[in-house]
């Protein structure tokens, strides 16, 4: 492969930048160089500071302190105008095209070609440009009259980079570009990429999948805390010597599974149904105990679960709570039942996210901290500054709003109102969607933490590694029924995804 | 912390962006001295001791408590468009039994009661059936302002004669604590009570916290369609209070005549809610904001404008409360 003609040097230097909001850092000094011509990799995990550095590239926010040179020139105030005027396109998934505009607009839109001396617009060349780069680059026809909302994901993505490819862009920020696009399309971006670096375009290449940024490209800056860890040659390095950088944490740790001798049973449920939803769901969860639970969108699995919080009622069946009969549940007799709900959309129902760490922290459990009605705010504050200390929760302290927490520590806050509250049934609902590593692997240690002290403990995950890594047993469900039931030290991730999924000795069992 | 270019600061005008700075900040505080420096300025009666007795009795007593009623409603994030039927029943009762012959204090819980009957009524609607706050509360003014109607025989006043006015009613309307009128005592002693329960009281925190995200409160095992429950018959409650006092001063019951509170209830705390620094319903926003609806209203009246544009004053105040919330996200964002 021979590398086109381009000048030497760098096309962006970030150098020492700083970054804080609300008085959290997000930007530690951070450096990277990206050599034009090139395909430069960005990783990091979530709160790595990756997408903080592109949005100051953007113009989108200044950073505190610091160098951002393009092109060899330092530029002090960056602007969305500016940074397009100096030929610098972004690629998102989530960059947002107007939808009822045509495709056409939408790519022309703010510089549409005019006939000369004309004040009216040539839709004629509009109509060629965007057809010549459609089918040159990506081999494809997408008529210029469709409407945006009409294309799928990846389509939208193509016009995006047509858009910016009608610019003649010197740099090209992909921001997790595949993320939504499926294998074959993915290829499709890649080829795309490497014909765009041999034409001389600088491309840099934001991502979590590291087998991507192996195979495409050049280089890669490691990203963690803010700092810029390293940055290697693609040559020279693998995909598990770079994982290892992001979260510098030994990968054996990642399941800090503990031993506890199980006790006795805190829950049991037998002959649990609700009709469309769940059959004949029978199982029990000793204190000291971690369950697995799993199934497919429409399993039951989360109906379960809901259910159990009260959320639901069931059509049939009992349910147990340490020895008693529970009846009739609805979330605040759940909650005195010590039962406490993780529920999976964490910024909906999990955190309050206009309402600071503090009061999401003790919303369940207010009734201890209070005395004929008042709060006893001295201690609450007392409860909250534990909390935080204990989960290693990130905020600028307990008055910050949720909202400028990271997902990994909003989640933590949506478990630690719980210890508060001192529940001893545990319903996890995906705990660690949206979390980053680091912030994973505590919550695992957390659960098992929970488990330690004697709390009965299920967790709901479609991530069968984890489940597998994490759990004690692993109830299978499919379409309503339990159908197998695993001891997690003797299965492995893909025996777990087989039974979900209802594949071989499965269907004979539910015919 | 720097203040941000906003394209037309340059670098001798600090202390203009200070003072900027300081509007977004306090912009209650701010926009309550504007008015009062303006008013000053506009009529030379405007800052005399007599006048401003006249803002706080004829202006603000009344509305002040009607509002810290309406901060509620919106604090559990709703609304309660039927307080001046929570003002009328209890005024009705209230008059009619004092008419009858019934002891002041019995005629007085009867009023309170009656307000917190029409709250209660409104409770059943939203927690019980599930109505949104804005419908339920409309169809309770419009089925109270009926039955005012079928009450009173097509809408007629019932008068207290002057004669037969007792004492303790005429002190709750007209009498004096220490040299202060005792509606304003009362409205004082409300506006301590809903400040402590807004800032100290578990049930202020949950109803802040139904008001931000109610999915959350449920998730996390709180009653909370209960405590929206007992909010509204708290807010009727506290409206009869208003109505009671209402009543004591004007000696009459006129039918429907509680409604007149509503709009300038709603914005005032409309504008407290914008401008507190987390956007949230609270009582020092709300006493502001009725103190600034006050002020412009009485000045206005003061500079010799014609009272029909009175409302002018108010509508403008809110537009200005918008503007200035809107410069502060921007201010904040940046």
């Amino acid at each position: 492969m021979t590398l086109p003609a381009h000048r030497p040097g760098a096309a962006l230097s970030f150098s020492a930048i700083v970054k804080h909001f609300d008085g959290a850092q997000a930007l530690a000094g951070a450096s990277l160089t990206v050599p034009r011509g090139t395909v430069h990799g960005l990783v990091g995990q979530n709160g790595a500071g990756k997408s903080t550095l592109i949005k100051l590239l953007a113009g989108l926010h200044q950073a505190d302190d610091g160098q951002i040179e393009i092109d060899g020139v330092e530029h002090r105030t960056l602007t969305p105008h500016l940074v397009e005027t100096l030929g610098i396109h972004f690629i998102h998934q989530d960059r947002l095209l107007v939808p009822t505009f045509t495709v056409g607009e939408a790519l022309f839109l703010g510089r549409e070609p005019r006939i000369a001396g004309t004040p009216f617009l040539d839709r004629r060349l509009m109509q060629r440009r965007a057809a010549d780069i459609l089918d040159d680059y990506f081999g494809i026809r997408i008529p210029n009259s469709a409407l945006i909302r009409d294309l799928s994901t990846a389509e939208r993505q193509i016009v995006q980079i047509t858009r910016a490819l009608l610019d003649q862009p010197k740099v090209l920020v992909f921001d997790e570009p595949t993320a939504a696009l499926v294998r074959r399309e993915a290829d499709i971006l890649f080829r795309l990429i490497r014909r765009l670096r041999d034409e001389g375009v600088t491309i840099l290449y934001v991502s979590h999948y590291l087998n991507e940024i192996e195979a495409l490209c050049d280089a890669v800056t490691v990203l963690r805390n803010g700092r810029d860890v390293a940055t290697l040659p693609l040559a020279q390095t693998s995909a598990s010597e770079i994982a290892g950088l992001m979260i510098a944490r030994d990968i054996g740790e990642m399941f800090p599974k503990r031993d506890v001798v199980p006790g006795h049973d805190i829950l049991k449920v037998h002959g649990l149904q609700l009709s469309g939803k769940y059959h004949d769901v029978s199982f029990s969860l000793r204190r000291g105990e971690v369950l697995g639970l799993t199934g497919l969108l429409g399993s039951g699995a989360k109906d379960v679960l809901r259910t159990l919080f009260g959320l639901d009622q069931a059509d049939g069946g009992t349910i147990e709570i340490d020895g008693q009969p529970a009846r009739r549940l609805d979330p605040v007799r759940a909650a005195q039942r010590e039962l406490a709900l993780v529920p999976e959309d964490r910024r909906r129902n999990g955190v309050a996210l206009d309402m600071t760490v503090g009061e999401n922290l003790t919303l369940s459990s207010l009734k201890q901290f209070t005395r004929f009605g008042f709060l006893e705010t001295a201690r609450e504050r007392g409860e909250a500054d534990r909390l935080i200390a204990r989960l290693e929760i990130k905020t600028a302290g307990r008055d910050a709003l949720v909202r400028t927490l990271s997902g990994g520590n909003q989640q933590k806050v949506a478990i630690a109102k719980w210890l508060s509250r001192h529940s001893q049934i545990y319903l996890l609902d995906e705990p660690t969607v949206g979390v980053d590593i680091g912030s994973k692997v505590e919550i695992y240690r957390l659960i098992g933490d929970l488990a330690e002290r004697g709390a009965g403990v299920i967790v709901l995950s479609s991530d069968l590694t984890e489940l597998v890594g994490i759990t004690d047993r692993i109830l299978v469900l499919f379409r309503g029924r339990v159908i197998r039931a695993f001891a997690s030290a003797e299965t492995t991730p893909e025996a777990v995804l087989a039974a979900s999924t209802g594949s071989s000795e499965v269907l004979r069992h539910v015919g | 912390m720097a203040v941000p270019a906003s394209g037309t600061a340059r670098p001798s005008s600090t202390i203009l962006q200070a003072a900027y700075g300081g509007i977004l900040r306090y912009p209650l505080l701010v926009a309550l001295a504007a008015v009062i420096v303006l008013f000053s300025l506009a009529s030379p009666v405007f800052l005399t001791a007599a006048n401003l007795q006249s803002i706080l009795v004829n202006n603000v007593t009344l509305l002040v408590i009607v509002t810290i009623a309406m901060t509620f409603a919106v604090a559990v994030g709703g609304i309660d468009l039927s307080v001046g039927t929570a003002i009328d029943f209890a005024s009705f009762a209230f008059v009619s039994l004092v008419l009858a012959g019934q002891p002041v204090g019995v005629a007085a819980l009867a009023g309170l009661a009656s307000g917190a009957l029409v709250g209660a009524f409104n409770a059943v609607l939203i927690s019980l059936i599930g109505i949104s706050p804005f419908l339920a509360t409309l169809g309770t003014l419009f089925i109270g302002r009926s039955l005012q109607q079928i009450l009173t025989n097509g809408g007629n006043p019932v008068y207290l004669p002057p004669a037969g006015v007792p004492e303790a009613f005429r002190f709750l309307g007209r009498g004096t604590l220490a040299g202060i009128p005792v509606p304003l005592v009362i409205a004082g002693a409300l506006i301590l009570v809903a400040t402590l329960v807004f800032a100290r009281t578990r049930f202020g925190r949950v109803a802040i916290a139904i008001g931000i995200q109610p999915d959350v409160v449920r998730y996390s095992g709180v009653a909370s369609r209960a405590h929206v429950a007992v909010t509204f018959i708290l807010v009727g409650l506290i409206a009869a209070v208003a109505g009671l006092i209402l009543t004591a001063t004007v000696t009459v019951y006129i039918p429907s005549s509680g409604n007149a509170f509503l709009l300038n209830a709603i914005g005032a705390t409309f504008i407290g809610t914008t401008l507190s620094p987390l956007g949230r319903p609270n009582i020092p926003g709300t006493v502001l904001g009725v103190l600034l609806l006050g002020i412009v209203a009485n000045g206005l009246l003061l500079t010799g404008l014609n009272f029909y544009w009175q409302q002018v004053g108010t509508g403008t105040l809110i537009f200005a409360v918008l503007a200035l919330s809107f410069a502060r996200r921007r201010h904040a964002k940046a």
